[in-house]
């Protein structure tokens, strides 16, 4: 493993002119990055790992491969071609973090931890992780989880907030407690309309009044069986970075549902206003606009379901392959709807269309395998792109969809350079 | 790489380029750049072949220019100027932005002439406008 994070010169990148990308990333270590981001001088935002003698480098470290979007907070997506695993491995895991990660996760220190259910329900509970694990079924599942964000640094006029491209995105077998077992327990009122999740990572201000982030799901979402509350992340404990030591997993959602760090679930009357809930944030104008728009911000509404999507995960963007034969391309496909019901590919730029084959999800929101045979015909430079279509005959567009003030929900199809030779 | 990516679509259309040097401009090439709609014509593009940005290690590699020190002591008390560097945005939605993180963020107001000097740093260096 070579440890290393890359990180694209965001003053070039940010200009968005077009220019390869690729060819800005700095293959550096995140020590000689630190001078490059200008972490020489001392910053208030950090005192929390800087206490505990723990640099951004060492909460990074394991992490393999990654572009790093933002090392403060931490953000970090991952090249396509390093999802290739049916379950993404921790050290190619993206990061999305909003706000510091807390000591209790650097120490990875569960002690007395505890977790909150409480408001619109009969009785109110504060379950331990053992409570968790000894009064309630113990199910893994294999979930996505993409931040509502991925892709958006294509689109014109920009986006605010990290430009991910199309590596915000991971499936990862989450082991935990069905989220609708514990709401049942507590016993969620009729008055219940929505979640509001909590966890215990300090504002970037170091603020304690401050929340970075508390999102929360329709209290129908929350009761599909689905949604869960996780410990672990591929067989061990959820790494700090991941959440440590519980997170709410939202499948289908924008990750942001997905609370880190989880210490309370408060069921409320009303659409939860917490941070990151209002505003501009993971919302959509209720009507299409032109890229640019000054939406007013009571025409914003929450995003829900994210869309269709797929990446092709084998082989490498810019690879050789000899012409005339057949070669696989490979990758996933998911779908804030549910399954995916098919993946074509192309190499003429989508003027005609292979069918992939389709492996069955592992689960509900797992992503799905989707394997295509292409033959470049002669020498030259070809490009394959991915279309998944949903179970609602929903598919992706060659386009970059709907422009909105903060970049969600770009799901045009991916397409990856091969160079027949 | 500006260079580059413009001669591979030049490559395309004329047979007669060297072979090895095609090879190497196809594989550089990236049909997943974030760039402009891609159903736009070429010439949409913005000017790529703008002069490098100048860049000061001191703070934070914000682009140099008037406004630059004020806007990396003004801003990095909470985060990095990596999240600033990232962005391309209009003119409104960086006035959207400066109350946002006044008011949600709990960022500290600085005296009229100071956010003038920082607002029109950001809006110059960091647009979709301009
Ligand atoms: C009091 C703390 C604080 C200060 C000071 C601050 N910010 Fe922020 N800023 C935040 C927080 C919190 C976020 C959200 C970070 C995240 O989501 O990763 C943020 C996010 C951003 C973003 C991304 C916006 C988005 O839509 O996601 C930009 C751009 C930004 N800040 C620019 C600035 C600039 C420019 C300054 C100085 C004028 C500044 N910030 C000063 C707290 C602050």
């Amino acid at each position: 493993m070579t440890d290393e994070i890359m990180q694209p010169d965001a003053a070039e990148s940010a200009t968005g002119d077009g220019t390869d990308r690729r060819g800005f990333l700095k293959t550096t270590g995140l020590a000689a990055l630190g001078a490059h981001l200008g972490m020489n001088i001392p910053f208030a935002g950090n005192l929390m790992a800087l206490a505990q003698g723990m640099s951004e480098e060492d909460i990074m470290a394991g992490k393999d491969g990654l572009i790093l979007m933002n090392d403060r907070p931490l953000n970090a997506e991952t090249p396509a071609h390093l999802l290739d695993a049916d379950v993404t491995p921790y050290e190619h895991f993206f990061v999305r973090n909003n706000g510091l990660v807390p000591d209790t996760a650097l120490d990875q220190n569960a002690e007395g931890w505890t977790l909150t259910i409480d408001g619109e329900v009969d009785t109110p509970l504060e379950l331990s992780i053992d409570d968790l694990r000894e009064r309630f079924e113990v199910v893994t599942r294999r979930l996505v989880v993409e931040c509502g964000g991925n892709g958006r640094a294509f689109f014109q006029p920009g986006a605010s907030g990290n430009q991910w491209t199309t590596g915000a995105v991971g499936c990862a077998d989450w082991t935990g407690v069905r989220l609708r077992d514990v709401l049942n327990a507590a016993g969620v009122k009729d008055s219940a309309v929505y979640t509001a999740h909590y966890g215990n990572d300090p504002h970037l201000s170091g603020d304690p009044d401050k929340n970075p982030i508390s999102r929360g799901v329709p209290i129908e979402k929350a009761l599909t069986e689905d949604g869960l509350i996780a410990w672990e992340m591929n067989g061990e404990p959820i790494p700090a970075i991941h959440g440590f030591p519980l997170r709410v997993i939202i499948p289908g959602y924008p990750g942001s549902a997905s609370q880190k760090y989880l210490n309370r679930i408060w069921i409320r009357d009303q659409v939860h206003d917490g941070a990151k809930m209002t505003g501009y944030s993971y919302r959509l104008p209720a009507y299409p606009v032109a890229p640019g728009t000054e939406v007013p911000e009571e025409d914003m509404v929450i995003m829900t379901d994210m869309p269709v999507k797929s990446l092709i995960t084998f082989p490498q963007t810019g690879s050789e392959t000899p012409a005339g034969a057949p070669t696989e391309v490979r990758g996933h496909a998911w779908a804030g709807s549910g399954d995916i019901a098919s993946v074509d590919v192309s190499i003429d730029f989508g003027q005609t269309w292979i069918p992939a084959s389709l492996d069955p999800p592992k689960n509900r929101f797992a992503w799905q395998r989707f394997r295509a045979d292409v033959t470049l015909p002669e020498a030259g430079y070809y490009e394959v792109w991915a279309r998944a279509t949903d179970m609602a005959g929903v598919a992706q567009p060659p386009v970059v969809p709907g422009w909105n003030p903060r970049g969600y929900g770009n799901n045009m199809q991916h397409r990856i350079a091969m160079i027949a030779t | 790489m500006t260079v580059k990516t413009i001669f591979l679509r030049a490559g395309l259309l004329a047979p007669a380029v060297l072979a090895a040097t095609a090879a190497l401009a196809q594989q550089a090439y990236d049909p997943m750049r974030p760039a402009a709609n891609p159903l736009a014509p070429p010439t949409s593009a913005p000017a790529s072949a703008a002069p490098a940005v100048e860049t000061d290690p001191e703070l934070g590699n914000l682009p140099v220019g008037p406004g630059a020190e004020d806007t990396y002591y003004q801003c990095v008390a909470c985060h990095s100027t990596a999240i600033i560097r990232q962005q391309r945005l209009t003119d409104e939605r960086w006035d959207y932005l400066w109350t946002w993180m006044i008011e949600e963020q709990g960022m500290y107001e600085p005296e009229p002439e100071t956010t003038d000097v920082i607002l029109t740093y950001l809006k110059t260096h960091f647009s979709s406008e301009r």
